[in-house]
């Protein structure tokens, strides 16, 4: 979208293709990287909010003319004042740029997801399967923190924390495909289209694709490591954890890595099962752009992870392979069973 | 199997129910008080910090005496007709907040009150010191309650 605007535009006439879309590819990831750092600031003190609420007190309140609204910035400028401690035995380039790992991961999520017709940041025919690939690289940041951190502790959380993602990868790709099968592409935005015109022809409410949505939705929270399963992070409050020996800026990346790679996961599954821009409703879909539905669904949905947070219990690390491997992935190969065998029967 | 798919619903029940406590506590009032701005509304007993109120202490010792931890200090000088108290001061890292130096007082001049927020960064801080230089003692005067009960006597000095 932005590349043809550029091109129709007679400003750049004079410059060579490959430039203008140089400037194009850059402008898209400035304004993608602009809306990633709002939305973490404004993650991180919607999550202090509900979860004080959730908990009978109030959040932040100070900061702020009104119930803590600048908390955020103050967290910011608090990050970027911290000292940054590096132990001395650190595997200097593991541990450095473990935390630029993180973030990359999550923020290359970004550019596939479909916020509208016509916004997507590049409109690849492989998107879910892109998607998917590039959370992976976060398992790669995660092992580099925690070994590089020369921290038998972060090691071990480390480990926990990589054993979980890849483990839960299996169940959410599975929980996938039978959308896919049913929309033949995995682009995002034919997927969102095939959900156009009224609620119930979402996705998610087919009574198989509803299980798929279920199982999904619990695969991601294993992938961001949010409870029940942040072993990784519920070891830094308990003993150490991956990113343990990371202060100030580091820290602050690896927090937003997690917030954005949280956005992501919550995207995908709107996207893929939730109607993606399509309100249900025909006649609100010309009134209210695709970008706000779409937003407001991955927020509701990022909510609810919120929400869990403060439900259930966190998971012991053979309680939560448990899950993965006996529940989540059986019932996942079930649901592309019998999805497959409806679709060639009918 | 039939176990199997039993406990799947089990979870799932669970979780929901879970959910929809904590989505009620979402929307209940908290039960936080937002402290400089809001306070508690206390008791009229409530035993704050110590309060002596200097004009109306006649220095009979008796507070001190009566203090289980030690915490009243009292100085005295001079003899006879030039008694006068040069300090008064209750030590806060020894006070219990037991109020049992109020009631010996003669002339309730030391109360307890509604203060309870005193917090200091140096512990020196905490003894309070209630005379700057030395006082004459209050002399209680001979007719002090007239009007305490109808023919009798009262001295001054019954609390």
């Amino acid at each position: 979208m932005f590349y043809r605007a550029f091109e129709g535009s007679g400003v750049f006439g004079a410059w060579p293709g490959w430039a203008v879309y140089g400037l194009a590819m850059l402008s898209i990831a400035v304004c993608l990287l602009l809306m990633v750092l709002t939305l973490v600031l404004v993650f991180s003190l919607a999550e202090r909010k509900v979860s004080g609420f959730m908990q009978s007190r109030y959040g932040p309140m100070y900061v702020g003319r009104y119930h803590g609204l600048l908390q955020p910035v103050a967290d910011m400028i608090k990050f970027l004042l911290k000292e940054d401690i590096a132990p001395t035995n650190v595997d200097k380039p593991l541990w450095r740029t473990a935390p630029a790992v993180i973030f990359t991961g999550a923020f290359l999520g970004f550019v596939v997801l479909p916020f509208g017709p016509g916004f997507v940041g590049a409109k690849l025919d492989v998107g879910l399967f892109y998607a998917f690939a590039t959370s992976s690289i976060v398992v790669v940041g995660i092992i580099m923190a925690g070994w590089g951190s020369n921290n038998k502790w972060a090691l071990y959380g480390a480990m926990r924390g990589a054993a979980q993602v890849i483990s839960y990868e299996i169940p959410l790709a599975i929980a996938v495909l039978p959308v896919i099968m049913s929309v033949g592409s995995l682009n995002f935005g034919t997927i969102t289209e095939a959900q156009s015109g009224w609620v119930w022809q979402w996705h998610v409410f087919n009574p198989i694709l509803l299980v798929g949505f279920v199982i999904y939705f619990i695969a991601s929270l294993a992938e961001v490591n949010r409870i029940p399963f942040d072993l990784p992070e519920s070891e830094s409050e308990l003993v150490a954890g991956y990113h343990t020996e990371y202060t100030g800026m580091k820290f602050a990346l690896v927090m937003l890595g997690e917030y954005a790679d949280m956005f992501v996961v919550a995207s995908i599954g709107v996207a893929v099962f939730l109607g993606g821009w399509n309100s249900g409703i025909p006649a609100l879909d010309a009134i209210v752009p695709g970008p706000a539905i779409f937003v407001f669904k991955a927020l509701v949905m990022v909510f609810v992870i919120m929400w869990l947070r403060w439900t259930l219990p966190r998971l012991r690390v053979d309680q939560l392979m448990n899950l993965c491997w006996k529940f989540l992935l059986p019932a996942a190969l079930c649901m592309l069973l019998l999805y497959g065998l409806l679709r060639v029967v009918f | 199997m039939v176990k199997f798919a039993k406990d799947i619903y089990k979870t799932l029940d669970s979780v929901r129910k879970g959910m929809e406590i904590t989505l009620g506590y979402l929307f209940k009032k908290p039960v936080t008080q937002q402290f400089p701005q809001e306070r508690w509304s206390l008791p009229e007993r409530y035993r704050g910090f110590v309060h002596n109120d200097v004009p109306r202490c006649t220095a009979c010792l008796l507070c001190a005496k009566a203090c289980p931890s030690d915490c009243i200090y009292i100085e005295l000088e001079g003899k006879g007709k030039e008694r006068m108290m040069a300090r008064y001061a209750i030590d806060y890292n020894k006070c219990i907040w037991c109020s049992l130096c109020c009631e010996p007082c003669p002339t309730n001049c030391i109360t307890m009150s509604h203060d309870y927020d005193h917090s200091v960064y140096l512990r020196d801080r905490l003894v309070y010191e209630f005379v700057d230089e030395p006082v004459v003692p209050y002399k209680v005067p001979k007719k002090e309650k007239p009007e305490a009960s109808a023919g009798t006597e009262t001295e001054g000095g019954d609390a």
